[in-house]
């Protein structure tokens, strides 16, 4: 009863004490604000790049084929059994990509996935990446009416069909620009001859030779009617139907500037592609890709993306077999891929399987099957990721097959270990905090018994034992660590409750972003409070707090009582 | 003065503290021949300071009775303190024995000594030594909580609190009851000590220089006390003084010089 009283008083008469455990509170603040920051990003990186990884992958070297896929898949879900959740075959490989902005060609590196559409969002955390939410919901690789971010505005098939319009208006204008300068050329080439500007002369020595007749007064450089052509072009876009008809006529018949004009295939403008009805085959690009970023007049980055949902693009990349060939084609932007990872998002492009297989020459022609480059395996939840890999290994021995065959962390395992050692090393060293903090409680302690030695000798001149007294000292040690340790996990879980609060006033009042969304992708500051590492936390530093003062207690525990009376 | 030669009592390994042992040996008190409380014989203690050994007693040997009042008096230095402390158990002697009640005291474990010290003997000290952070009721029940433990301390808290009441009220303190020493003066803080030494219903009363830090009114105030409850509790009351006025009233005088008792 004394030990508690006793601990009780002391602190509530010792504020010196408990200025000691504020390192202790500190340190529980900030171990457990770290922790859960730290988790928080883990967290959040774990499945940003475990994103488009699936969990285990049988893939072929790059630009390589894993032929007979389907046999190849049938032994895979023999080997892993009920492990396999799902599985899919994906055609991997580098390509150019280029699209047009503002009037230039910009081209550039991608890894083109060829995925299919069933399958892929089922086997890779896919879909929730997409930033088109009708994709989200329902994956397909058609252009989308609605539902693309403000931030891509304007896209989609109304952004598409303006685009379109406007080519068509431009290209009509450009034509009849052509059409109107074929008559005025034709006119030109008719009055020329008629006028018999030209005339050949026999020399007096047989010679030849090309005559200049003298220009008659007024000279016309243009027919009228050319004249008139031009002028109405100038004057409208629509020209007048029988000079229309004349000039086509005329274009088609007799163009002497247009040497091809004859070649011209004579295509039913019924079957030709139109854009502003049609989409040439669906491709989602990483949103980095396309994305630049600037700064507008108020000195704020803004995001602009080169191209955007609805946008046509070319892809080209070798096709396979032993003499590769350049292979290109149209591509429609229908959705952009947003991990926030930008090793991936600056990376990817995905379009459908077969469309690539088709293009890279990857169907067989006799059975209609495609050759893959990947296989990509999702597990059941829980089971083991290495034991999968290592299995597939063995029925798939690299001596054999040119397979590498690996798990999504096998692939980020450098930046997963480096994040690893980055925390245990935090941790260590905010535990080296509250273990200084434990000096100073030492250190504290042991004035509080020199101060309190008289006290002391009281209690074992009235009867106490030594075990009484240590116990005295250490009761106070652990109240003490467990106000410390108390205070500072109410201190940590309110700051990380507000974090976003404080990083805002932190940038507030040092003009600086705390973690800029640019760098970091991230609006807000994620964070993860486990209870267990709470509790880890906790246990800790009141350990230290118990061991700070074992000391002291001991040193007042083994005072003579005779010693400690007379003290003054 | 009385002094008697103590005969070693046939050894007897377990102390009996029983109330019931107690108030039997009370009841013995009132026959005219009283027997002895406490004992010591042939007692040597020396201190060391470094290299050097410093002799206090040198085979101090008396006797006291029970219920009888006895100072120790002597000059500075001549170890009247360090004997008292011997009495109470608080220091063990280089050689010698002590006996109370007929049973050796000084090589008992240290588990039975702080029982004997917090059921048998009552300590008042020249300097008080109050918890400065307890309240004038706390302290004097402090023997009573480290007698108990937690459980039976509560248990028994209503009657302790009562008892303690009861000696404040002696010492005529009622009105400080909830006072913390530091607002308590010198006489006051004593009368508190002596409260406090008696709330485990004691036998014997041991006091170095209980007035020694207070003015002859306070000291003769904390005399009369101690006497009173000296005649009330039919204690046994050892004082070390060298106020020979103070001596004077006691039963028995042993003057102690140089780490001897002097005839």
């Amino acid at each position: 009863m004394y030990k508690l009283l006793l601990s009780w008083r002391y602190l509530k008469t010792r504020f010196i004490a408990l200025a000691s455990i504020v390192s202790v509170t500190l340190g529980v603040a900030t171990l457990i604000v770290v922790n859960s920051v730290m988790a928080g990003f883990v967290d959040q990186m774990q499945s940003r790049l475990h994103g488009i990884l699936s969990d285990v992958e049988v893939a072929a070297p790059l630009l390589g084929e894993i032929t007979y896929p389907k046999e190849h898949v049938a032994v895979i879900r023999e080997l892993l059994g009920d492990d396999v959740e799902e599985l899919t075959c994906v055609v991997r490989n580098p390509a150019l990509l280029s699209f047009e902005f503002h009037g230039r060609q910009w081209t550039q590196q991608v890894m083109l996935m060829g995925i299919d559409d069933e399958t892929f969002g089922k086997v890779t955390d896919f879909e929730p990446y997409l930033t088109n939410e009708l994709k989200r919901e329902r994956f397909s690789f058609e252009l989308e009416e609605k539902g693309y971010e403000s931030k891509y505005q304007p896209s989609g098939w109304e952004y598409r069909r303006r685009v379109a319009e406007n080519k068509k208006q431009l290209a009509d204008l450009m034509q009849q620009h052509q059409n109107a300068y074929d008559v005025a050329a034709a006119s030109y080439v008719d009055a020329t001859e008629s006028n018999g500007r030209v005339a050949k002369v026999d020399g007096p020595d047989g010679e030849r030779k090309v005559q200049l007749r003298p220009l008659p007064a007024k000279v016309p450089k243009h027919s009228e009617a050319a004249q008139e052509g031009i002028e109405s072009v100038h004057q409208a876009t629509t020209i007048p139907n029988s000079l229309a008809a004349k000039s086509s006529e005329k274009a088609q018949k007799v163009s002497p500037f247009d040497p091809h004009a004859k070649l011209r295939p004579q295509v039913n403008p019924e079957d030709m592609f139109d854009a502003r009805k049609d989409q040439y085959t669906g491709i989602i690009l990483g949103q980095a890709i396309s994305q630049r970023k600037t700064t507008d007049a108020d000195g704020k980055i803004v995001d602009l993306y080169m191209v955007r949902p609805g946008d046509d693009v070319q892809i080209m990349f070798p096709s396979v077999g032993s003499r590769a060939q350049p292979v290109s084609d149209n591509c429609t932007v229908v959705d952009f891929y947003s991990s926030n990872m930008h090793e991936y998002d600056s990376t990817f492009a995905f379009m459908p399987l077969s469309a690539l297989q088709d293009m890279r020459g990857m169907i067989d022609p006799l059975t209609g099957d495609g050759t893959v480059s990947t296989i990509q395996i999702k597990l059941k939840e829980g089971a083991n990721l290495d034991a999968a890999r290592d299995k597939l290994i063995a029925r798939f021995p690299p001596s054999q097959y040119p397979y590498d065959i690996h798990t999504w962390q096998d692939t980020q395992r450098p930046l997963l270990s480096a994040v690893t050692m980055e925390l245990t090393i935090l941790n260590i060293l905010l535990f080296l905090i509250i273990a200084v903090a434990g000096f100073g409680i030492l250190a504290t302690f042991f004035m509080i018994v020199v101060e309190k030695t008289r006290d002391i000798g009281i209690l074992k001149a009235l009867g106490a034992p030594s075990r009484g007294v240590m116990s005295i000292f250490l009761g106070y040690g652990v109240s003490l660590g467990m106000v410390g340790t108390g205070a500072g996990i109410v201190l940590g879980l309110i700051f990380i409750r507000y974090i976003n609060n404080i990083a805002d006033l932190v940038a507030f009042v040092t003009g600086q972003e705390v973690f800029d969304p640019m760098i970091y992708y991230f609006s807000e500051i994620p964070t993860i409070v486990s209870p267990l590492m709470v509790l880890l936390v906790a246990v800790g530093a009141i350990g230290i707090a118990v061991l700070a003062s074992v000391l002291p207690a001991l040193r007042a525990a083994r005072l003579h009582p005779v010693e400690a009376l007379r003290y003054e | 003065m009385s002094k008697l030669a103590v005969t070693p009592s046939a050894a007897k390994t377990d102390f009996d503290l029983s109330p019931g042992n107690r108030s039997k040996r009370r009841g013995a008190n009132l026959k005219v021949a009283r027997p002895t409380s406490m004992s010591v014989a042939g007692l040597y203690k020396s201190y060391r300071k470094g290299k050097l050994e410093v002799p206090v007693l040198k085979g101090v040997d008396l006797s006291v009775a029970e219920g009888s009042f006895t100072a120790i008096v002597g000059q500075s230095g001549s170890g009247k303190s360090t004997l008292l402390h011997l009495l109470g158990t608080l220091d063990a002697p280089d050689a010698g024995e002590i006996h109370y009640c007929d049973q050796r005291i000084d090589n008992l474990p240290s588990k039975q000594l702080e029982k004997l010290r917090n059921t048998q003997f009552g300590l008042i000290f020249q300097f008080y030594h109050l918890l400065p952070e307890l309240t004038t009721l706390e302290n004097v029940l402090i023997p009573r909580m480290v007698q108990d433990g937690f459980i039976q301390y509560l248990r028994n808290k209503k009657k302790y609190v009562q008892r303690a009441t009861e000696l404040l009220d002696l010492v005529g303190l009622t009105h400080r009851l909830t006072h913390k020493p530091s607002e308590l003066s010198g006489g006051e803080m004593q009368r508190t000590a002596i409260a406090r030494s008696l709330i485990s219903n004691p036998s014997v009363l041991l006091a170095d220089e209980p007035t020694g830090n207070l003015d002859a009114e306070n000291g003769a105030e904390v005399m009369d006390t101690l006497h009173r409850l000296r005649d009330q509790e039919n204690l046994t009351l050892i004082m070390v003084t060298h106020d020979n006025e103070l001596a004077n009233k006691a039963d028995h005088v042993i003057n102690l010089v140089n780490g001897v008792v002097a005839d």
